[in-house]
This record gives C-alpha cells, sequence and structure tokens, in this order.
C-alpha cells in the first residue's frame, strides 16, 4: 500500500504557484486532495484475475475521489498457496486483498491475516445488496468461517464449477447416435437437454463407447491413433481427485466429516459410511474408460484438458474456468467441435438426477492490517468487481457471474458455452473442510484415493483409513468429542 | 596521517578485511536461521499464526522419531538412494571408463554427455514426466510400437520408484563420471606399461594399478550423491508428486508438505535436524574412510 501526500503538500504552496495548480487541477477529474492508494492483491496468474487487472486499469475509478489503483501480484498456480503462505507468516503485510481458496480461510482466519467483514457490511447498504445478489452457495463456501456461520469473510472473485466438456461432431453424429443406441438402447446424448438426463451408468457407456484403436471408425471419419472414451479429475496433487470423488460421495448420500457441527460430528461411521464407499467405488470403477494417464494417479485437470483439446476424448468433465481453452483456435484442435452441458449425476430413488459437486473457484478476503481509509478503498474495490456492469464484461471475457441478478439475465446464457451449466449447477454445490486442519486432512485423503485409484487398496480400505486418520487428527486438534 | 581509513587499510588488518563479508553473509544466510529453525523446534510454533510460540522442550523430537510415517519415508528414501547412487556409480564409472580412452569427437560427446546435470531439476523433472506419459510420452510410444499397449510406468511403485531414478542416474551419472575421469587420466603411464610388461591381466592391471588412483574419487562421488539423492525432492515432487499412493514420496517432500502445507513449523524444524543429523553422519563415515586410507598409505 502506498498513500503519498505530495499532491497535498503542493496544493498549499504559494499563492501564483497555487492558483496555477488550481487551474491545471480543475482541468483533471481529481479532487486537490485525493490520495494516491495502491490496493495490492495476491492472485493467482490466470484469466480470470488478469482480466480484474486489465478491466480495473480501463474503468476503475473509486468513488472517494482518492486515485486508487488495484496492483495485482500475479502468482503461478503451482506455487500460489505457498507464496501467500509464506507471505502471511513473514509478516510483511504486503497485500490488501487476497484471493485465496475457500479452504484456506480457515488457516488464515485463526492465523489473525484475514478480515471479519460483518461491520463493515452492517453499516453499508451497498455490500448488503451485494451479499444478496451474491448466489448463496457461494457465500457459504468462499465467506463463511466457521462454515456455515454469520460470520462473513470475503466475496466472490471468481466462481467455478465442473461442467461437461463434450465432442458434438461425435456425440451428434447420427452413425454414432445409432450405434450407440443398438449398443445400450439409450439416447447418446447430443444437445443440452439430452445432457439433463444423463447419469454415471449412461456415463460409463459413452466411455466404454467411444474407445476406439487407429483404423477405426470414429465420427464421420477414422481413427487415426488411441482415442479414450471420458476422463475426470484422478490426480493426487493437491485436491484433484477430492474434488471429483466427493462428487460421487455426496450423489450417493455419503458424507464427509461435518465441521459445522462440531464438535458432536464424527468421522468414522461417516467418512466410511457404506453409501460413501458406493459412491467412491463407482468413482474408481468409471476410471477404466479414462486414457492410460488413470493408472498413474496423474489425471489432474490440466491433463484432462490437456487431451481434450488434442483431440483423444471423447467427453470430460472438468472446471469451466481451466477448460475454457478447449475452445480457443490457438490451442485446442477440437475449438470448433466442443459443446458445453450439465455434468452427469446419480439417479435417486424418485429416477431424479442428483448432482451434488464440489464447489470451485475462489473468494477474494481484506487482510487485517489496513488502515480505515484502505479498507474503505478495498471494500469499494469488492464493490465494483461486484457491480452488474463489471460482472457481465466478466462473463464475456470468459469468467463466471457470482449474481444472481447478473445470471438472470436473458442473455446471460448465450455468452459462453458454459454459462447456462455453471448457472444451473450452482444449487448442487457444497464445499469441504475450511479449518486449519485442512491441508493435512486433504493430503492424506489425496494419498488414500490414489492408492484406490492405482489399485494398491479398495475403495473401501481407503475411506476406513481416511476415517481412522480423520478421527484421530481432529480428536487431537480439539475438534471431535 | 592519522584517520579511520588509513587504520582500516593497515596490512595487519586486511586479513580480516577481506573475510568479513563472507562471514557475515554465512551468518545471515546460513547460520542465524539454522540456528533459528534449531530454536524453534523446542517450542510449540506454527508459522501461519500469530500466536507467539510456548516451549515444548524435546516434545517434537519424540514426536517425529516415533511417527510410523516418518519412518516409511526414511525406507522409500533409502530406496530411492541405494537404486540411485548404485545406477550412477555404476554409469558414471563405465562412461569414465570409456572418455578414458581416446577417440574421434570424444571432447564434443564429453560435453554432451555433461549437459544433464548443467540442467535445472525442474525442466528435468518436467522432461520426464512428458517422457513417461503414458498417452503422448516417448516411453509408452516406444512400448506401443513393440506391444501395441500404452506403457503406464509410474502406475506401480516400483516402476514410480524407476522412473525417479532414472531421470536422478542421467542426470547426475555424468558427476561421476567427471570424478572418476579424474581420477584415470592422473594414472602415470609407466605404470600400465610395468603391468604389461610383468603380463598382468586386464583385471589385475584394473585392480592394481587403476583402482587405487580412483578409490578416493569414487568414494567422493559416493558420498556426495549419497547426500545430495537424500535430499532429493524436485524430481520426486514432480515425476510423481509422491505417488502412486505414497509409495515414492521421500523425506525430503515429507518435511516440504509438514513445514509449507500443514504449517507445523516446529514438527518439521525437529526433523529436518535429525536430516542433518543423517547427513553429518555419513559425512563423517567418509572422512572415517578417507583418513583411515591416508593412515593406511
Amino acid at each position: 500500500m502506498e498513500i503519498d501526500m505530495s499532491r497535498a503538500i503542493r496544493t498549499s504552496g504559494g499563492l501564483a504557484i497555487g492558483a496555477v495548480f488550481a487551474a491545471m487541477v480543475s482541468a483533471s477529474s481529481a479532487p486537490a486532495l485525493a490520495k494516491d492508494i495502491v490496493i495490492q492483491m495476491a492472485a493467482p496468474d490466470w484469466g480470470p484475475t488478469r482480466f480484474m487487472q486489465e478491466y480495473a486499469d480501463k474503468t476503475y475509478k473509486s468513488p472517494t475521489g482518492n486515485n486508487v489503483k488495484l496492483a495485482i501480484d500475479f502468482i503461478p498456480w503451482g506455487s500460489f498457496y505457498e507464496r501467500v503462505a509464506a507471505s502471511m507468516a513473514s509478516g510483511e503485510k504486503k497485500y490488501q486483498l487476497v484471493v485465496s481458496d475457500s479452504q484456506w480461510i480457515g488457516t488464515f482466519i485463526e492465523g489473525g491475516h484475514f478480515m471479519k467483514l460483518n461491520k463493515y457490511i452492517d453499516a453499508d447498504p451497498e455490500l448488503q445488496a451485494i451479499l444478496k445478489d451474491v448466489h448463496p452457495a457461494l457465500t457459504e463456501a468462499y465467506a463463511t468461517y466457521p462454515y456455515k456461520s454469520k460470520n462473513i469473510y470475503g466475496f466472490p472473485q471468481m466462481p467455478d464449477t465442473k461442467v461437461t466438456f463434450y465432442r458434438k461432431d461425435l456425440f451428434c453424429d447420427a452413425g454414432e447416435q445409432a450405434a450407440f443406441k443398438a449398443k445400450y438402447n439409450k439416447t447418446l446424448p447430443c444437445t443440452y437437454a439430452d445432457w439433463e438426463s444423463v447419469d454415471w451408468n449412461t456415463w460409463g457407456n459413452i466411455g466404454e463407447f467411444f474407445r476406439r484403436k487407429p483404423g477405426d471408425k470414429l465420427g464421420s471419419g477414422t481413427a487415426t491413433e488411441d482415442f479414450y472414451g471420458t476422463a475426470y479429475q484422478a490426480g493426487k496433487g493437491y485436491d484433484f481427485s477430492s474434488c471429483q470423488a466427493l462428487a460421487f460421495v455426496f450423489q450417493a448420500g455419503g458424507k464427509i466429516w461435518d465441521e459445522s457441527n462440531q464438535p458432536k460430528a464424527q468421522a468414522i461411521g461417516v467418512v466410511n459410511s457404506d453409501e460413501a464407499v458406493a459412491g467412491f467405488s463407482k468413482y474408481v470403477d468409471l476410471l477404466k474408460y479414462s486414457p492410460p494417464i488413470a493408472k498413474t494417479g496423474q489425471m489432474d485437470i490440466f491433463a484432462i484438458n490437456d487431451l481434450f483439446m488434442q483431440g483423444k476424448l471423447a467427453a470430460i468433465v472438468n472446471w469451466n474456468a481451466v477448460s475454457a481453452t478447449a475452445i480457443d483456435p490457438k490451442v485446442s484442435k477440437v475449438h470448433d467441435k466442443t459443446a458445453v452441458a450439465l455434468t452427469p449425476g446419480t439417479r435417486n430413488g424418485k429416477g431424479e438426477v442428483e448432482r451434488w459437486d464440489i464447489m470451485g473457484g475462489q473468494p477474494f478476503v481484506l487482510t487485517t492490517w489496513n488502515s480505515e481509509e484502505v479498507i474503505k478503498e478495498s471494500l469499494n474495490v469488492v464493490k465494483w468487481w461486484l457491480s452488474k456492469d463489471v460482472q457481465l464484461n466478466f462473463a464475456k471475457s470468459g469468467g463466471n457471474s457470482a449474481l444472481q441478478s447478473v445470471m438472470n439475465m436473458p442473455e446471460y446464457d448465450g455468452i459462453k458455452p458454459w454459462n447456462k451449466a455453471h448457472k444451473n449447477l450452482l444449487k448442487w454445490q457444497k464445499d469441504f473442510w475450511h479449518i486449519p486442519e485442512f491441508f493435512e486432512l486433504l493430503t492424506q485423503q489425496q494419498e488414500q484415493f490414489d492408492k484406490a485409484i492405482t489399485g494398491q487398496i479398495s475403495a473401501k480400505e481407503a475411506l476406513d483409513n481416511i476415517a481412522a486418520f480423520q478421527q484421530e487428527l481432529l480428536t487431537e486438534a480439539g475438534r471431535i468429542e | 596521517m592519522g584517520g579511520f581509513l588509513p587504520w582500516l587499510m593497515d596490512p595487519k588488518r586486511r586479513g580480516a578485511m577481506l573475510v568479513t563479508p563472507a562471514i557475515v553473509l554465512l551468518f545471515v544466510m546460513n547460520i542465524f536461521p539454522l540456528m533459528w529453525s534449531f530454536g524453534l523446534s523446542f517450542f510449540h510454533y506454527k508459522a501461519s499464526s500469530v500466536k507467539p510460540p510456548r516451549f515444548a522442550g524435546l516434545y517434537y523430537y519424540e514426536k517425529v522419531l516415533s511417527d510410523p510415517v516418518v519412518w516409511e519415508r526414511f525406507q522409500t528414501t533409502a530406496t530411492i538412494v541405494s537404486l540411485s547412487v548404485l545406477t550412477q556409480m555404476v554409469i558414471g564409472f563405465g562412461l569414465a571408463l570409456l572418455f578414458a580412452k581416446k577417440f574421434p569427437l570424444r571432447r564434443e560427446i564429453l560435453m554432451l554427455v555433461l549437459t544433464p546435470m548443467m540442467l535445472s531439476f525442474v525442466a528435468v523433472g518436467v522432461f520426464f514426466k512428458l517422457f513417461y506419459e503414458p498417452t503422448f510420452g516417448v516411453v509408452s510410444y516406444l512400448y506401443r510400437s513393440i506391444s501395441g499397449e500404452a506403457m503406464a510406468l509410474l502406475a506401480t511403485k516400483w516402476g514410480a520408484i524407476a522412473g525417479i531414478v532414472i531421470a536422478d542416474a542421467w542426470m547426475w551419472s555424468p558427476f561421476v563420471m567427471l570424478l572418476v575421469l579424474a581420477g584415470l587420466v592422473s594414472v602415470p603411464d609407466y605404470l600400465y606399461e610395468a603391468a604389461e610388461v610383468d603380463r598382468a591381466t586386464p583385471w589385475e592391471r584394473f585392480k592394481a594399478v587403476t583402482f587405487p588412483y580412483i578409490k578416493g574419487l569414487l568414494l567422493l562421488a559416493l558420498l556426495f550423491r549419497t547426500i545430495e539423492t537424500f535430499k532429493l525432492f524436485d524430481l520426486v515432487y514432480i515425476i510423481t508428486a509422491g505417488g502412486p499412493g505414497a509409495s515414492t514420496e521421500s523425506i525430503a517432500v515429507y518435511v516440504y508438505r509438514m513445514a509449507f502445507q500443514f504449517f507445523k513449523t516446529s514438527q518439521s524444524s525437529a526433523l529436518s535436524y535429525i536430516l542433518l543429523f543423517v547427513v553429518i553422519v555419513l559425512t563423517n563415515l567418509y572422512l572415517y574412510f578417507v583418513n583411515r586410507r591416508e593412515r593406511e598409505a
């Protein structure tokens, strides 16, 4: 943060100089006592934050009249957490705003670095209106700590959901459709509406159906190399397999340890319930239709996106922010053949498809070490970002809006291929742990999931091990009675 | 004429003047952080928290040494170290024997062979990760051309260990070669000529003439590579991320997770000092063997 008082000092100069200066100032829009304030924001280096910087440079003007500049420190995703954590731990107090994965907020709130915003929201009708307009699933996942409490710590910077990217040239091919119908007695989904009824069983059929060898017929042409059916994330790194596997667990009726019900909530018997085992088993089983990288436990969100863009996969389920590149002619071989739909789900007893999933994207939060003036300016940046005009332009650049009022605009669904699916999937999103022990829970879970994915242990053994570990760790941390 | 500058430039103080910047730098960058983290290992402290440290005594050393995961990671590290260092010694030694002879383009080829050890760990890690990629990687491509099936080398524990060992050996065998080659070229020709006069067999020539000259350097290569491989982080983290499961997670990767992901600052400091102790023991073992050899000589 930099506050420059030089303008104010200059205005108190001699009369003649003052007159000249006043004339100069009157020619510009800046008030005489305006301060130069830089809001530093730590953010991952990718499209949604690059857009924010460019758009702020072009359009942002603080309503206070100060010269406020948003300066984003773009940090590569691979080292983002470590860099933010190191900045917090060092006490350098560099950032006023931080884009944070929702799971990290407990660590940084309890570490004293992220600021509770309730008193500012209570005093500001504009912030209240924004909070009312933000989709409730986003506020719950991104802003509340303890999870699902009334304490608000952040606002959405880039909401994200997983959607299905598929090859419309293959799925809508008459020959493929007839062959699929003949083999499974099901319709090969072609349109968005067709995908609404696709469950994981059909996804499995699609995966099996589209595995082709060189020389096999593929759509209207012939496969020149191995072609694979379907893929979703199954990587050991960060939260890759958890983000998809837990969707299966939730849809099967399973649960994770409920952090909003501490200290009564238990891990053993919940994390490894029969429903959870059934869901996770289904997740592991469907990987057999994926490219061989699935066997290594390294099929992360980038790997599946790369393979899809190379034209080696019929369909993937991935974060729309990551796979937005699939429609980019500069990097994707299938840019003109790609369509987007809802993710498959699990059919419940009533025959309805349930699509519970893990929320993606990130909030941005304020840090605790700023003056009231800088807090006010930071909140003005938040208000600017979550204004309808900016959110609409963000959506046009490929981002996802957090505001219901923007998502409900008639043109929203057609802005980008994923908008409709994203909007319709938000209600199905949940989040997992926000507590400071998050990384330990995640690392052990990823390790056990990876063992099951690579065939070292069964799905049940993996969940039993996870439940036992969580029970011990959370009991030791005082979070389980 | 007196004054501070002449006093400072006095030849009596010149030596101290010259070494002072290096000592200050060493203290600030190495010794102080080492002492600080050593101190932290005796306190309850998390770097992610603003709470002040509380004294914990030997609690974290006891916790680390009784943690079965730590011992598993040590076993994994020992496996990788043994296989990787052995491979590097064999390949490095073979390359040194090859380059000890004169042949056309020897210098140019030698430069090429030395290239891997000049590359960054991250670059090498990414190369090999892509080589091993089963869908489009070169290893799988070659395997597919023979068997018709893709090869997922990193899908099993031993395949993943092999993947790391190959990458590490590719990078560091030239280092072993360089050391051994230095020993080989220092053997006086007249010793070989004498051995030939004595009608020594190639094995006898190697045992009696060559090996005594390169023994010390081989030991040095062994020590350096053992210590370095013991700390192996980058290649493991990039190629396998410790997987499948945790079957290739080295102790260095575990320390990293503990320190920078779990923010168990005190516990990770304690484990780091145990690692430092292991490295010091290895170094002393080497020094003991070197000294014994000198005494025998």
